[in-house]
């Protein structure tokens, strides 16, 4: 079931996080997420200035790809979870290409009634070529409260 | 012979701001995403949670901008323009939950910059720390991004 609440007793190491499919991207989330999140690089928008800046087309913004990885971790861990996410943008997102977000359980740990899981998270393109490689912390409840 | 950074800036604090942040920017945030979690997006579903009120999706400091600051003085500066930037990586620390009504105080600095030749050439990397604190002064969230600049 989406959004089912996780306990930490019930995380074991290696297990992996349901996928994540996103996409195919369309120029129109890119135009959504610039107003969204007032990055407005042309780069993302404009075909011209795209070419003129070396690259074949626009292309999707960084952070949209880690909305996607942070979606995720947050579909299994809940949105309040994640207290540390970092990614690596390892390569370029193009229009039509379909994003799919993965994550492996990596640790785990509890200090003080804090039940920390260490994820490894990525995404990658339909030819399996990772586009965001990194790592995420949540914090889970216990069964015990 | 490629563009040379201004490595004078690294340890620069930029001019700090203040963000307030929006309900319907949260909401809009996370349709752009195309997340329809309901601790977004549903008012309701967000006031019979834990946290009392809808939250913002975990990367939502990236929309934390100084209205009042302009980007490309500082691209200027720095020796480069905007049509030469990627996004190289980027880290967020979140010690609480931001909801619709933070009122939070964000200092930036440039703590590095550098360069490396990769598969693709000369790259400069210029690595910005930001800090979010709450009106008690409590440390709300952070990040780090490292913007790579193609030399």
């Amino acid at each position: 079931m989406k959004y089912s609440r996780i306990y930490a007793e019930d995380v074991k190491v290696g297990d992996e996080l349901p996928p994540l499919v996103k996409g195919p991207i369309q120029q129109i989330q890119l135009t959504r997420y610039a107003g969204a999140s007032g990055d407005f690089n042309p780069i993302h928008q404009d075909h011209e200035f795209a070419k003129a800046a070396g690259m074949d087309d626009v292309f999707a913004h960084g952070m949209l790809s880690m909305g996607f990885v942070a979606q995720c971790v947050t579909d299994w861990a809940g949105p309040a979870a994640v207290r540390k996410l970092g990614v690596r943008f390892a390569a370029i997102v193009r229009l039509k290409d379909t994003v799919t977000c993965r994550g492996r359980v990596l640790g785990k740990s509890s200090k003080d009634d804090v039940h920390l899981v260490e994820l490894e998270i990525w995404a990658e393109n339909q030819r399996g070529e990772k586009v965001v490689t990194g790592k995420a912390t949540v914090a889970l409840p216990s069964r015990d409260g | 012979m490629p563009i040379q950074l201004n490595k004078a800036l690294i340890g620069r604090e930029l001019q700090p701001f203040v963000v307030t942040i929006e309900r319907g920017k949260i909401k809009e945030f996370a349709r752009a995403i195309g997340d329809a979690n309901p601790l977004y997006l549903d008012d309701r579903a967000g006031q019979a949670s834990e946290w009392g009120d809808i939250v913002a999706p975990p990367t939502f400091m990236t929309t934390f901008r100084d209205a009042a600051g302009d980007n490309t003085d500082f691209l200027r500066e720095l020796g480069t323009d905007i049509s030469r930037l990627l996004h190289g990586e980027q880290e967020f620390e979140l010690h609480r939950p931001l909801r619709p009504g933070d009122t939070l105080l964000c200092r930036s600095r440039i703590v590095d910059i550098y360069e490396k030749t990769g598969r693709s050439g000369p790259m400069g990397f210029v690595v910005r720390e930001t800090v979010a604190t709450d009106k008690t002064g409590e440390i709300a969230g952070a990040m780090r991004h490292i913007t790579v600049v193609r030399l």
